[in-house]
């Protein structure tokens, strides 16, 4: 390819591309499209939530542990972790 | 352009080398680690006080080791620096209970503290880039007694910034709660997505740069480096997404002296050190009146706002980073550090 029809095009790209963005920019922060665009990600994720929760209900009532129960569990572990590792903190300063 | 053309084909499929200085996990709990990097220059004086690297949240930490030739930690360790980073690691499924507090005075503290004992001072001199850049400065206005000095680097202050993600944040309509509530973590392809539609030409644009420069080598290597880690991102920890965004994003209460961690307030007057705040002309994702708003804020005598050109990551690992940046950062750090002994 011509090196000189490459450069043209590149110019010509990149005044499009200036433009472009500028008006994208625009467009992303009007409410017009905040507003319907964030109540539709809001009601998906309740939704989702909806499900979850739903799911969980009857793997509860199968009497098995869900995967909240699961969470919390590992989530408590790591938290205990983290109290030893105060702890360890406080006697290595004491021994000092 | 066919050779071009060609010697792009020949990187297809090979993932570039990146974070490659050697380093030693000097701690490690829950999913984040403490690494110590291994001295290069011996024989040269250290400082007093070694430097802990703070990463954001959602990018991995060797953003600042991301190749030879193009690492902030490999140019302070021919320094003789010591130097500590922190690796946040991947959240899972019951990081969604991980709290801000957790995070930002729990695991960060940690971590300033053991990194202080490799120094003789007794302290660190802190550097936060992005999202821990306000984690570092939210700690060191709570926590002050191991911090020698900090350097936040394009890191969000102000949140009510004219930018992009300001707008969204407190679009009335963005539930952050259902968010948190539906997903856990914050998946990171959620947040990827955000910042690529704040400008969706950008691919391209890069696809023709990298076209444009495909005879050039280095170049190459750098530019997929950069974009293996622009793609290799982590997932928000829920709780600690949702206290970040109502409270920093949407009330602002970091320079309105209301952010409290772990009860305690953290006002940025209350922070006495010395202080630099880097800021990028540029920076689409921390506008710089965002990250330019800790200086007039902090208590420090010494303090200092350095407003460069550039962009929010560009800006940190270019060449041009390696000839002005690093240097100058090294050099404040070289002066602080004496001015301490002196005292």
């Amino acid at each position: 390819m011509n090196l000189n029809v490459w450069e043209q095009w590149k110019k010509g790209y990149y005044t499009w591309e200036a433009a472009t963005a500028q008006l994208i920019e625009q467009w992303i922060r009007s409410p017009l499209v905040l507003g319907p665009s964030g109540a539709m990600l809001s009601a998906m994720m309740k939704v989702k939530a909806k499900r979850n929760e739903k799911l969980a209900e009857t793997w509860g009532n199968l009497g098995l542990p869900t995967k909240r129960d699961q969470e919390r569990s590992l989530h408590l572990l790591n938290q205990l972790h983290s109290r030893i590792s105060d702890l360890e903190e406080r006697i290595e300063s004491l021994q000092k | 352009m066919v050779k071009r053309v060609l010697n792009l084909f020949k990187r297809v499929g090979k993932k570039p080398a990146v974070g490659l200085t050697p380093a030693d996990v000097v701690y490690r709990e829950n999913k984040w680690r403490l690494l110590r990097y291994r001295p290069s220059n011996p024989m040269h004086p250290r400082l007093d006080s070694p430097i802990l690297l703070v990463p954001s949240l959602i990018n991995r930490h060797y953003v600042l080791d991301l190749m030879p030739g193009k690492s902030l930690v490999e140019y302070l360790l021919a320094l003789g620096y010591e130097v500590l980073i922190i690796d946040w690691g991947t959240p899972t499924a019951e990081d969604r209970f991980l709290t801000f507090d957790d995070v930002c005075d729990k695991a960060l503290g940690r971590a300033v503290r053991k990194a202080a004992s490799y120094g003789k001072s007794g302290k660190v001199h802190l550097l936060g880039y992005c999202l821990g850049g306000t984690l570092t400065t939210i700690y060191t206005a709570v926590r002050p007694q191991y911090v020698a000095s900090m350097v936040a680097l394009a890191a969000p202050i102000d949140f009510h910034d004219d930018g992009v993600l300001a707008v969204w944040m407190q679009n009335p309509k963005f539930n952050v709660d259902a968010i948190v509530n539906g997903y856990g973590n914050v998946p990171w392809q959620l947040m990827q997505s955000a910042f690529q539609m704040m400008r969706p030409t950008l691919n391209l644009s890069k696809a023709i740069g990298v076209l444009d420069k495909a005879w050039d080598d280095p170049f190459l290597d750098g530019f997929f480096a950069l974009e293996t880690w622009g793609n290799d991102n982590v997932s928000f920890p829920g709780e600690c997404f949702r206290r970040y965004i109502k409270e920093l994003y949407q009330q602002n209460q970091l320079v309105k002296g209301e952010f409290r961690l772990s009860g305690r307030p953290a006002r940025l007057a209350d922070i006495q050190c010395p202080v630099l705040a880097v800021t990028f002309q540029h920076d689409n994702i921390v506008p710089h009146v965002s990250a330019g708003a800790l200086v007039p804020r902090v208590g420090s005598a010494d303090k200092q706002q350095w407003d460069l050109p550039g962009g929010h990551v560009g800006a940190v690992v270019s060449r041009k980073a390696s000839e002005g940046l690093w240097p100058a950062l090294a050099e404040w750090w070289r002066q602080r550090d004496e001015v301490a002994r002196a005292q």
